[in-house]
């Protein structure tokens, strides 16, 4: 397992990385001048790799995800997308999904997954049939015409995945979206997360605070620094798929999780 | 002993409320002066129906093009101070201050100004609805979870449909308490200033029959404005428990919803 | 914006309305007669603070501002705590509250003056009652927002009743009392403004329904700015005390 601070060496051949993040370094206005939230960033994600970034809080690692998501913009250093910029949210080839599913209130879960395709202006036909089978995807088949406040945490997750799929974008970006589900949903979401990936491939990047959550659902784990962040370890995990509950308790699992969390405490 | 449900003894003190109405009068314990008896007070109203309904619709007339006034100005500008957060700094104290003068003294500038018709009450109901609900959609506004439009952004989303398509449908819940709240107001404006100064409506009655000490005439307003008010609320309340079944769970801010609270429960000193 | 430019652009904002308010009557562009200039309107204002007529109604609306507040602070609190503090009843009062506040009070001004007349009696009873709902209402708001789990913790240390009250139940409301005594004072004072114009001889607001009626348009605006400004006054007065009292309320 090798310790690099730098990730020139694990970049793909020129086209195959879904996401690139060359050099980025980002400083945010704050109410005493410039705030360094980001430091020279650079890490390539290859097409259908999950990947999980973990670091502190206020690490940057949120910041970094908006920054591919083309919400928000960095100050130095560029972000491709499959080879071209991302100056705004492009749904068509990044899927985003937030710690709160944010489904609008007013809309049944059908109506909520199909939102982005009604943006668009695709036809009713197409989209009904395009959400329809986000939902069986996700697992919620025949909950299409609930309404968000009569579904569970984890439902509404789901939802929010669906939400994120329905336009099929080759890249999903997750930004803690368990972070506030209990311990157990957290755990059954990450394995259905692990199935609709395989089933789908997509290209995940995935923030976490927690640990076991990165080691397992990851192919490869970054580790960022305190602010500014900094990608201080990149770790591969070589557990093999499909992952399962009993690969957390094997000595493997526990010294890859010990390895991130020595890195994090060094950096603090 | 089992306790009787709430809904019952609510009941029961109404019919026991009523039924006092009607023998405390008669039983000379209270005078009719003060306190006709309920059966009297129907029987004059039923007498002069004709009077009353006509009345009512002067009063009606005055209470919508108020409410026109109040919640369409109210909500508009209480969305765009609300909105916008440098207006909202710049003017929301401004207006909250302004909330604690009593607005029933500039009455008698309106009815210098536009006589002692409707116009003078629809201007005055309006501005009396109108700093509330502006307030209070000003608050309601803030309670909309700012991850929406976040999330409707990512799925990119244009800025007309930001607006259409997520902060409007969101703002249905501020948008009907503040007519619910308008209504209540202008009501309450209108009834306020026809009893003032006035030459129609149900308010303009009730003064009218006091002056001439005529008691069953004076209840019977009473009682006609009294019901106005509660239809309105009750069917304001129906209305709106059927449009906003989701009532939402975004994310509110303690000290927005706490406004949204105030202002709405404010109201009613008139 | 900065503060100070917040600061600035109100009083450039209030510079705007004042001079509109000068140049509109005295231009001609609005009826002067109308909308007396702010100049003659301060200069009434000044006028009017001399006259021992208008002392005496100043002195009567104050009175009557006061005693009914004195008198409906106590009986609406008193409703509003045992609405709170006891389910049951709360049960059965709350929905009629809404019911309540969508009635306009005034309409049973003619009772009042049916019964005790048009003097001092009969405007304090009607601010005094219109004013107790307000503060039945604040006041069951106060006691619910004290937070439960304040209470068990302070409960589980064995803290008495009594202790429970004053240095739970107390602390934790001071900052809502505050506000609902100011707003109640904002309904009271509407209230007694409202019997003075109806029906009344003396007070303030008979002045003003007077000078409305006789076309003494100076005078009804220096009134009103006068009133204002004493509301005003009284209402940011107590918002500061509020905020003294409130910087550890989320």
């Amino acid at each position: 397992m090798q310790h690099v601070a730098n990730l020139s060496d694990v970049r793909g051949r020129v086209g195959e990385a879904a996401i690139e993040v060359d050099r980025v370094s980002h400083v945010y206005a704050g109410p005493e001048g410039g705030v360094p939230a980001l430091q020279d960033i650079s890490m390539s994600v290859g097409v259908g790799r999950f990947v999980v970034i973990v670091g502190p809080s206020g690490c940057g690692k949120t910041s970094l995800l908006m920054m591919m998501a083309g919400l928000r913009h960095q100050t130095e250093g560029r972000i491709l997308c499959y080879g071209r910029p991302i100056p705004n949210p492009d749904p068509e080839r990044v899927g985003v999904i937030f710690q709160e599913a944010s489904l609008f209130p007013w809309l049944s879960t059908l109506d909520n997954i199909e939102f982005p395709l009604s943006l668009r202006g695709t036809p009713r036909e197409e989209r009904r049939r395009r959400s329809q089978a986000m939902l069986s995807l996700v697992g919620l088949d025949g909950f299409g015409a609930r309404y968000p406040h009569e579904l569970s945490g984890g439902m509404k997750q789901r939802v929010s995945i669906a939400r994120g799929l329905v336009q099929d974008p080759p890249v999903l970006l997750m930004d803690e979206p368990f972070a506030a589900l209990d311990e157990q949903t957290r755990m059954t979401m990450g394995h259905e997360l692990l199935r609709i990936w395989s089933t789908t491939k997509k290209t995940v990047v995935f923030i976490t605070h927690s640990l076991t959550e990165a080691v397992y659902l990851a192919d490869e784990v970054l580790v960022m620094s305190a602010r500014p962040g900094r990608i201080i370890d990149h770790i591969q995990v070589t557990l093999p798929r499909p992952r399962t509950y009993e690969m957390m308790a094997t000595d493997v699992f526990g010294r890859l999780r010990d390895r991130i969390w020595q890195q994090i405490r060094k950096a603090d | 002993m089992r306790w009787p449900a709430p809904s019952t003894v609510r009941w029961a003190m109404l019919v026991v409320l009523l039924a006092l109405w009607e023998f405390v009068p008669t039983t000379g314990v209270i005078p009719e002066l003060f306190l006709p008896a309920l059966s009297k007070t129907l029987y004059v109203l039923w007498v002069d129906k004709h009077i009353y309904f006509a009345a009512l619709l002067v009063t009606l007339y005055e209470v919508a093009l108020s409410m026109l006034i109040a919640c369409g100005l109210g909500i508009l500008v209480g969305a765009v101070v609300g909105g916008l957060a440098v207006l909202r700094n710049l003017l929301l104290p401004i207006f909250s201050s302004l909330y604690a003068v009593p607005i029933v003294i500039l009455y008698p500038i309106f009815t210098a100004w536009f006589g002692i018709g409707s116009q003078s009450k629809i201007a005055f109901a309006g501005i009396y609805g109108f700093f509330p609900v502006m307030l209070s959609t000003a608050a309601g506004i803030r309670t909309i979870d700012p991850q929406f439009v976040l999330a409707a952004r990512s799925m990119g989303a244009t800025l007309p449909q930001l607006i259409t398509r997520v902060i409007i449908p969101a703002s249905v819940p501020t948008v009907f308490a503040g007519l619910r709240l308008g209504g209540a107001l202008t009501i309450i404006g209108v009834v306020v200033a026809e009893m003032l100064t006035a030459s129609a409506g149900i308010g303009y009655l009730v003064t009218l029959n006091r002056t001439i000490l005529d008691s069953p005439r004076v209840f019977a307003g009473i009682l006609a404005i009294l019901v106005l008010s509660i239809a309105y609320y009750m069917l304001a309340r129906a209305l709106e428990s059927r449009m906003v079944v989701w009532q939402s769970a975004g994310k509110q801010t303690r000290a927005a919803s706490r406004d949204a609270q105030v202002a709405v429960a404010a109201p009613a000193a008139a | 914006m900065t503060r100070l430019q917040i600061r600035l652009t109100r009083l450039a904002l209030l510079a705007l309305v004042m001079a509109a308010w000068e140049i509109l009557p005295r231009s001609g562009v609005v009826n002067p007669l109308l909308l007396p200039p702010l100049s003659l309107v301060l200069q009434t204002l000044v006028d009017l603070l001399g006259r021992p007529a208008v002392h005496e109604a100043v002195a009567v609306t104050a009175a009557e501002v006061i005693v009914a507040f004195i008198i409906a602070v106590p009986l609406g609190a008193a409703a509003g705590i045992a609405i709170a503090e006891n389910d049951y009843v709360g049960e059965i009062f709350k929905p009629v509250l809404f019911y309540v506040f969508s009635i306009p009070k005034s309409i049973f001004l003619p009772m009042f003056i049916l019964m005790l007349g048009i003097g001092f009696q009969q405007k304090v009873a009607y601010a005094a009652f219109t004013t107790a709902f307000v503060v039945l209402m604040s006041a069951t708001a106060a006691v619910e927002s004290v937070r439960q789990d304040h209470i068990m913790v302070a409960r589980s240390y064995g803290a008495t009743q009594m202790q429970i009250l004053l240095r739970v139940y107390v602390p934790s409301m001071m900052p809502v009392l505050l506000e609902t005594l100011r707003i109640s004072m904002i309904f009271n004072f509407t209230g007694v403004m409202i019997a003075e114009m109806y029906a009344s001889r003396t007070g303030i607001g008979h002045l003003i329904s007077n000078w409305g009626e006789n076309f003494q348009m100076p005078q009804l605006f220096a009134g009103v700015i006068v009133l204002a400004a004493v509301a005003i006054a009284f209402n940011e007065a107590v918002r500061a005390l509020e905020a003294r009292c409130s910087t550890w309320r989320t």
